[in-house]
């Protein structure tokens, strides 16, 4: 074959297992030079099996991959970078203390000294080709996640990656980063570049790529050009293989008693937050991620103490709430690290289920872990977790499913309080759906703070929006007020609100 | 070139767990024979000793099982620490204060009846071993002191605790100067099993290790515990009281140690003196750590390195071998088991040249 004819990439029947769990089966993809290429798929589909088969991160049972027709030898993640693969990560792999230069240039053979000024002209000089501009003096440590981002795609322009896989790449993003990105992938593909862009948001995937591959339980079920998908429902149904909306109708509900209320609250990341949530209603925390919504949200959580100003719970001051060993299952924290925080990986889903719902099922000093697995059996089938058994080790779900055990979890409880961080991400626009609908359900008993990345989401479910810019809330304000509503990517800039005009 | 390919291995097989574990001792041990050789000792010929020595008669596998008494004690009490990701290397000084505590009581009330001496003994060495594990719990909670650090500390102030006591109050005036105490009054002895050696301390020691099993499978507390240990972040997002649970892992520990203590100066030296400090309690950890803290490994451990203080015995007499020998062979032991844990996880083969 000549290299004409041939895809800059083809995963060639690509079957990868883990233990009876099938992640991939006979996974056929091309990506072409020049080309934007999606790959969506539900929760546990298979994408993230197969691009770290692509990374050299994970070894294929079987397949293998062409590059320019030749079969590629990838071990490890540094065969797949030196055959010019690189992944942008939802996490990104940087040197905190060092410049955006020197992470840029980290472990590359370019002889043994650096030039500064050439290290800053050649990040300038890639910046300013693609729209990425970045300070090359920059400490990484004082970048926004966005400005991170950048700096992961530089470096991998740098070392000449021609195929570049974005990985949910908005979630980090403000709107406007968003649409700067996305210029710049499309010049990417411009000058040749083979591109694999993997997200949920159904939007985005039809706005950027020129061909969608859609997986289902580790298989390839479809393949289309972009043209061919006449709208994202109908994009919704190819991929979940029926009919997903995502309007909801939301209920007029009758506001009830307070459930939160936080006043004054100031802390290292926190500057004088007041706010208060009842029954009945959905709060909406928007900003770009590192604005104190993390902060905001450990302190409400319990994890860390308000140094400052006060947060009551359901009437009750935050030590006393927090000084029980147990809240009786009144506050559910459903937390965006669900690796790190929300879950031992290490143990299997019955003792994951039990970590928050443990209360429930002990008799005196007695765990009754076989009424436990029996309710989790059930939940498994209505969350539509895959996989079933749940004997499995929480580590070996998937991002999405382990979200659903989480869920599941923590709707469980009947809680009176729901603080969600970013619920959705890395959810399937089925279970999208689903999680709205229980967080729907949930308010008719429950106050829920829902801190988001999503401006949809938190448009589409809340009753109140607050928006959250360094450490400040900005404006809280009723969903109904066009007027605001239409200003909030302004607002998330740090721009506009009550009274902060500039 | 051929080079190593590492693969993640996706199920494990209990056989295949004891090859490899079988597999790092037969390793550690032909380092053992080359350190023979090393010394002009017969290689091969001084293993059989040593296996000889442990296990070739009736009479040695009892004193393997009196020495593994303690050992298994000390490891089951850090083996609950360790559980937590606590790193309770105490259960020496621990032991000791046990002991010191049961010698207390019988040096006071030698003449009560042994229906209540020996509870009371128990008790009191129980109640020493937690106090000295109670210390680094609270220090660790309330000033963040290293537990390693204390822990490792408070063993040596214990054993000087007890030497202070053998050569001092508590000396026996009739020893002829000899640091020990005066031998206990038989209402103060654990009674043996049958015609053994074997005290009562094999009935302790099967009903602690059962109560571990138990604990650690059935009850909210051990589920607790576990999951603390598995992910501190995750527990704190769940409300598992982290700090309580340090000291309850502690004082655990600390009593079982004691426990330990009780056993070795009422049934095995029927007094207190210094030899009774034979490191059981640093052994106990490389149990526990190659038995990977599950209570039947524990015990098969505790068995396999009494075994082997027992073997080195015999080479120190017939084949002057020194004492040290058997502490190295402990370290190869230990070093060669964590290790092997690698193999467990996953395959190395080789792969064609690239």
């Amino acid at each position: 074959m000549t290299r004409h004819d041939s895809p800059l990439i083809r995963l060639e029947k690509i079957s990868k297992s883990f233990g009876s769990v099938q992640a991939n089966q006979d996974i056929t993809i091309d990506i072409e030079a020049g080309k934007i290429r999606a790959l969506l798929g539900e929760n546990g589909a298979g994408k993230s099996t197969l691009m770290n088969i692509l990374a050299g991160t994970l070894q294929p049972d079987s397949g293998k991959i062409l590059i320019n027709g030749k079969v590629a030898k990838i071990f490890s993640t540094k065969n797949a970078l030196d055959a010019g693969i690189g992944m942008v990560y939802q996490h990104f792999k940087l040197v905190e203390a060092m410049t955006v230069a020197e992470n840029i240039f980290l472990g590359q053979k370019s002889g043994f000294f650096l030039s500064p000024a050439r290290m800053a002209e050649r990040v300038t000089h890639l910046g300013k080709k693609y729209g990425l501009e970045i300070d090359p003096s920059a400490r990484v440590s004082q970048l926004s996640l966005g400005e991170k981002q950048r700096v992961e795609i530089v470096k991998l322009l740098h070392r000449n990656s021609q195929t570049l896989v974005f990985d949910e790449p908005t979630a980090v993003l403000t709107p406007r980063e968003a649409d700067q990105l996305f210029l710049a992938i499309r010049q990417m593909a411009k000058d040749g570049k083979a591109i694999v862009f993997i997200s949920h948001k159904l939007g985005e995937v039809m706005e950027i790529s020129d061909s969608v591959s859609i997986l289902r339980k580790g298989r390839v079920i479809d393949e289309m050009p972009i043209s061919e998908v006449t709208s994202k429902a109908d994009l919704a149904r190819r991929m979940v293989g029926r009919e997903i909306l995502l309007d909801v109708k939301k209920k007029e509900m009758e506001i009830r008693q307070r459930v939160l209320r936080v006043e004054g609250l100031s802390s290292h990341d926190l500057r004088e937050i007041t706010f208060d949530l009842r029954q009945g209603e959905i709060l909406g925390i928007v900003g770009v991620a590192g604005n104190g919504q993390k902060a905001l949200v450990e302190i409400i959580c319990g994890l860390t103490p308000p140094p400052s100003g006060s947060v009551t719970i359901l009437g009750q001051s935050w030590n006393k709430f927090f000084s029980g060993r147990d809240d009786g299952g009144a506050l559910s924290y459903i937390p965006e690290d669900r690796r790190g925080l929300g879950t031992c990986l290490g143990l299997d889903m019955v003792d994951n289920f039990l970590l928050t719902t443990r209360k429930s099922f002990s008799k005196g000093p007695w765990l009754k872990k076989n009424r436990a697995r029996k309710k989790l059996e059930d939940l498994v089938e209505a969350f539509k977790i895959y996989p079933k058994e749940t004997s499995n080790l929480a580590g070996q779900l998937s991002g999405g499913n382990l979200q659903k055990l989480v869920l599941a979890r923590e709707f469980f409880r009947e809680p009176r309080l729901i603080v969600a961080e970013q619920p959705s991400q890395g959810l399937d626009i089925g279970a999208t759906e689903e999680l709205w609908k229980l967080l729907l359900t949930a308010r008719e008993r429950a106050g829920i703070l829902l801190v988001t990345g999503d401006l949809s989401e938190a448009l589409a479910m809340s009753d109140r929006i607050g928006v959250m810019f360094s450490g400040k809330m900005i404006d809280v304000f009723s969903v109904h007020d066009a007027d605001k509503v239409d200003n909030i990517a302004m607002m998330m800039t740090g721009v506009g609100g009550k009274g902060i005009g500039q | 070139m051929y080079r190593f390919k590492i693969t993640k291995r996706q199920e494990t097989s209990i056989w295949h767990s004891c090859l490899i574990f079988f597999g790092a001792l037969a390793i550690s041990l032909s380092f053992g024979s080359i350190i023979l050789a090393l010394q002009g000792k017969p290689p091969i010929g001084g293993l059989t000793y040593l296996f000889k020595g442990a296990f070739g008669d009736l009479w040695a596998l009892e004193d393997c099982l009196i020495k593994g008494l303690p050992i298994f004690l000390c490891s089951i009490g850090v083996a609950i620490a360790f559980r937590l990701q606590v790193w309770n290397i105490g259960a020496e000084g621990q032991f000791a204060m046990g002991s010191i505590g049961a010698t207390w009581l019988a040096l006071v009330f030698p003449d009560q009846p042994q229906y209540l001496l020996l509870p009371g003994m128990m008790g009191a060495s129980m109640l020493a071993g937690a106090l000295w594990g109670l210390i680094p719990a609270l220090l660790k909670i309330r000033m963040r002191t290293n537990e390693i650090i204390v822990t490792l500390m408070m063993n040596y102030l214990a054993i000087y605790i007890l030497d202070y006591l053998v050569y001092g109050p508590w000396k026996d005036p009739t020893s002829f100067g000899f640091p020990m105490t005066a031998q206990f009054s038989p209402g103060a002895i654990l009674p043996m099993i049958g015609n053994t050696r074997l005290s009562l301390g094999l009935w302790l020691c099967i009903f602690f290790g059962i109560a571990y099993w138990v604990f650690f499978r059935f009850t909210r507390l051990g589920f607790e515990l576990k999951a603390s240990g598995e992910n501190m972040k995750a527990a704190k997002y769940a409300r598992i009281p982290y700090n309580t649970l340090v000291i309850l892992v502690m004082v655990m520990g600390g009593a079982l140690a004691g426990t330990a203590g009780f056993v070795e100066s009422s049934a095995n030296l029927n007094r207190l003196q210094p030899s009774i400090m034979a490191g059981y309690g640093y052994t106990a950890i490389v149990v526990a750590w190659i038995a990977r803290l599950n209570p039947l490994f524990i015990a098969l451990a505790s068995f396999l390195l009494a075994g082997l203080r027992v073997g080195v015995e015999h080479l120190q007499l017939d084949l002057q071998v020194p004492a040290a020998f058997g502490d190295i062979m402990e370290g190869l032991i230990l070093l060669t088991v964590l290790a092997s844990a690698f193999f467990e996880k996953y395959r190395i083969g080789l792969r064609k040249p690239a």
